[in-house]
């Protein structure tokens, strides 16, 4: 059997050398996030807590996930961490989208304000909700200062107040990644076709005209690709808040990422975070394939 | 054609076995290069042999004491030849780090700085080693009686010791003499003097009082201290986790009430802030531990030289005095090596000996000893020993309970006061959802 199994692959090496230069790869893949994985689906079928004595790890079927649904925190996170996506992903699309137009002419101001956007982007999470927290501080903080000098209440600070933590979290957000979204899409810009434009000129469209029915749709593919990459990204945020609100005031910035990490971490309940886990894997999953479908559509 | 496959196989297995074999090899080529080194005859003493070469690591949380551990821990290497490195971590890292070390048995740690609330988690799970055998054993050199009663609570749990006392904090308040003489009023000496002093001082840009009301530990621990000086319990009669009772939620209110007398953005401070806004001067009274006193007196750091003052925390009207008492304890993992825990033994033995004690407490570290607190040489150097003495005296290491779903209270709290505070929740549903999510956690 087994100089079966060498000859099936010595027969593949020889018709597809590829499979060997790839090997390395699909091993590194494997041990890194399919193993994990399955791993990860294993044990939120089962009552696990690391910090039993006696480790016991009692199947329990889909209870875990079960209880994901009547937690009252769960709903209430997967709320903030819709409107934190919604949110985030559409003023960095527009802003972004907004730079980009402005900055992509290759003059020298705007190679040099390119290249300053950028820094936001270089720096690690948890350091910018650190900074951004000291920014905000309501009594000693930079931003609130100047609120109060233009006569603005600021109440118990930006981050304080139920009403403006969420939307100062998303600034953070923004603020970091809008430039990312500025690079795809001044790539997509700088790679459009010229004669499209060319032939518009000629047919005497204005220039609002050929963004709207040139532009917009040939810039269609990097839309998705934007997309498609801060969604994920936003869903699975938690170093900013983590570093900022850590879920408060209250809940009102509890996403799910944040109520995995105090289930799995503090409380260290390992079978009941796996099964939370999933279910926001499932989601960005499900998110993925719709995007795809609709964006590939629409070109056809 | 076959005989080449196979051979082709077997030359994979084998370049794999290698690369295998070598990366395994690594780490444990290190040490053995060292073993020579160790029988060098530098040591004169015996006993010291006996450990020499043997390297220990510390994880310690980035509190006062650990400057303490950075003067100290390189003197006891040159005293005894035991290497300890020393690992500076955040309190919620801190504890992530070692249940992970502790639950996977890795022993990436030996020793480690043990909040006193974690003593009974650690103690029911055996994740620190108990120290009565080595306390028996050397019980002659301890002397256990001059360490404070209440300072074994940092490790002592259902009779055994699964951390030694190291660093003592008493919780105290701190207030801005000026302020006080400028009002002509005297430091509160219960909580309702205290509430009617922070309301009085309360005025433009002067607040009362600084409180902890961040999200997370911050906000729970606050409340707890204040649950405690009103007489009140989170636990019932028979040790049962019991937030949701009237008397609590009046405390809460009564901690609601305090808040109107804080710098507006107290519901976001963690330690560091309120110390922030108590050194920068714009609060009149602050209750907290006894360790950050010093500070206020460096120029460098605080705005307040010379007018801050420090008394025993106000209990509620008509109640026994009983301060809320906490610190750390230091433990030794359980999964180390015999060899290592025996020269960790001796690392602590050293620290909580009565000379050295002196030297902790002078580099920042936290008494644990009756006659390091009335040290005459200390005592002139810090003028609030003697309260700290009082305050241990009548200390009261259990306000926050020292049970293993501590960190599951403290989290449920940790949420629902904050929401409270920032007016999502009112103070029954606040802690009805609180005693709810502790009763999902601990089934």
């Amino acid at each position: 059997m087994i100089q079966t199994f060498t000859q099936t692959i010595i027969k593949k090496f020889k018709a597809d050398p590829f499979f060997w230069l790839l090997f390395p790869l699909l091993l590194y893949i494997v041990v890194i996030a399919i193993y994990p994985l399955f791993f990860s689906f294993r044990i939120s079928l089962f009552d696990y807590r690391l910090t039993d004595p006696n480790q016991t790890q009692t199947f329990v079927g889909l209870e875990n996930y079960i209880r994901a649904f009547k937690d009252p925190t769960v709903l209430i996170s997967l709320e903030n961490t819709l409107i934190y996506v919604a949110g985030t992903v559409t003023v960095e699309l527009l802003l972004g989208l907004g730079l980009a137009l402005l900055f992509s002419p290759e003059t020298k101001l705007a190679q040099f304000v390119r290249s300053f956007l950028l820094i936001p982007m270089a720096l690690p999470p948890l350091v910018v909700g650190l900074i951004w927290k000291s920014l905000y501080n309501a009594d000693f903080g930079v931003i609130p200062y100047y609120l109060k000098q233009l006569g603005l209440d600021v109440g118990r600070g930006p981050l304080g107040e139920l009403s403006t933590a969420m939307p100062a979290v998303m600034l953070i957000d923004v603020w970091q990644w809008t430039p990312l979204l500025m690079i795809i899409f001044l790539a997509g810009l700088k790679s459009l076709p010229q004669e499209p434009y060319e032939a518009a000129y000629v047919d005497g469209s204005s220039r609002w005209q050929s963004f709207i029915y040139l532009t917009l749709p040939l810039m269609k593919p990097t839309f998705l690709i934007a997309f498609l990459l801060r969604t994920v990204q936003s869903f699975k945020v938690f170093d900013t808040i983590y570093a900022t609100t850590a879920g408060g005031p209250g809940q009102v910035t509890t996403v799910l990422n944040y109520h995995i990490y105090t289930v799995g971490l503090t409380f260290f309940d390992m079978g009941y975070a796996s099964a939370l886990a999933n279910i926001l894997l499932v989601m960005v999953t499900v998110l993925s394939i719709v995007y795809i479908l609709v964006m590939t559509r629409r070109q056809l | 054609m076959q005989k080449k496959s196979i051979k082709v196989t077997f030359y994979l297995l084998l370049a794999f076995a290698l690369l295998l074999g070598v990366a395994g090899c690594a780490p444990q080529a290190a040490p053995a290069a060292e073993e020579p080194a160790a029988e060098e005859p530098a040591a004169p003493v015996v006993e010291k042999n006996k450990f020499e070469g043997v390297e220990l690591t510390l994880a310690s949380m980035t509190d006062q004491y650990v400057t303490a551990f950075r003067v100290l821990v390189p003197r006891f290497t040159e005293e005894t030849g035991i290497k300890i490195t020393l690992d500076e971590l955040g309190y919620v890292d801190l504890y992530q780090k070692l249940t992970a070390d502790f639950v996977g048995k890795t022993a990436q740690y030996d020793l480690m700085t043990v909040d006193i609330v974690w003593s009974g988690e650690y103690a029911a799970n055996l994740y620190t080693l108990p120290l009565d055998d080595f306390m028996a054993r050397d019980e002659a050199d301890l002397n256990l009686d001059d360490i404070m009663p209440v300072a074994w609570t940092l490790g002592e749990y259902e009779g055994k010791h699964w951390a030694y006392p190291m660093a003592g904090y008493a919780n105290v308040l701190n207030y801005r003499k000026d302020v006080f003489e400028a009002a002509g009023i005297e430091p509160p000496k219960t909580q309702e003097e205290l509430l009617a002093a922070a309301q009085q001082l309360t005025e433009g840009e002067q607040y009362g009082i600084a409180l902890l009301g961040a999200k997370g530990s911050a906000v729970a621990q606050d409340y707890m201290a204040f649950v405690q000086q009103h007489g009140g319990s989170i636990l019932d009669a028979d040790g049962k986790v019991a937030l949701n009772t009237p008397e609590n939620a009046e405390i809460l209110e009564f901690f609601g009430e305090l808040f109107k007398y804080a710098p507006p953005g107290s519901t976001d401070y963690w330690w560091d802030q309120r110390e922030t806004a108590f050194r920068s001067g714009i609060v009149a009274m602050m209750e907290g531990w006894s360790i950050a006193r010093a500070g206020y007196e460096n120029p460098e750091i605080s705005s307040v030289v010379g007018l801050a003052d420090v008394t025993a925390a106000p209990v509620s009207e008509g109640m026994e005095p009983k301060y809320g008492f906490g610190g750390w304890g230091i433990g030794i993992n359980a999964s180390s090596t015999q060899l290592k825990q025996e020269a960790a033994w001796e690392f602590i033995k050293w620290l909580a000996s009565e000379e050295i004690q002196k030297e902790w407490v002078k580099n920042d570290g936290a008494p644990i000893r009756r006659s390091t607190l009335t040290d005459p040489e200390l005592v002139a150097m810090y003028p609030w020993f003697p309260l700290m003495l009082e305050s241990f005296e009548k200390g009261d290491g259990d306000y926050r309970p020292r049970i293993p779903e501590y960190s599951i209270i403290q989290d449920a709290l940790g949420t629902y006061v904050n929401a409270f505070l920032v007016g999502q929740e009112t103070a029954e549903s606040a802690l009805q959802k609180a005693q709810e999510q502790v009763e999902a956690n601990t089934k």
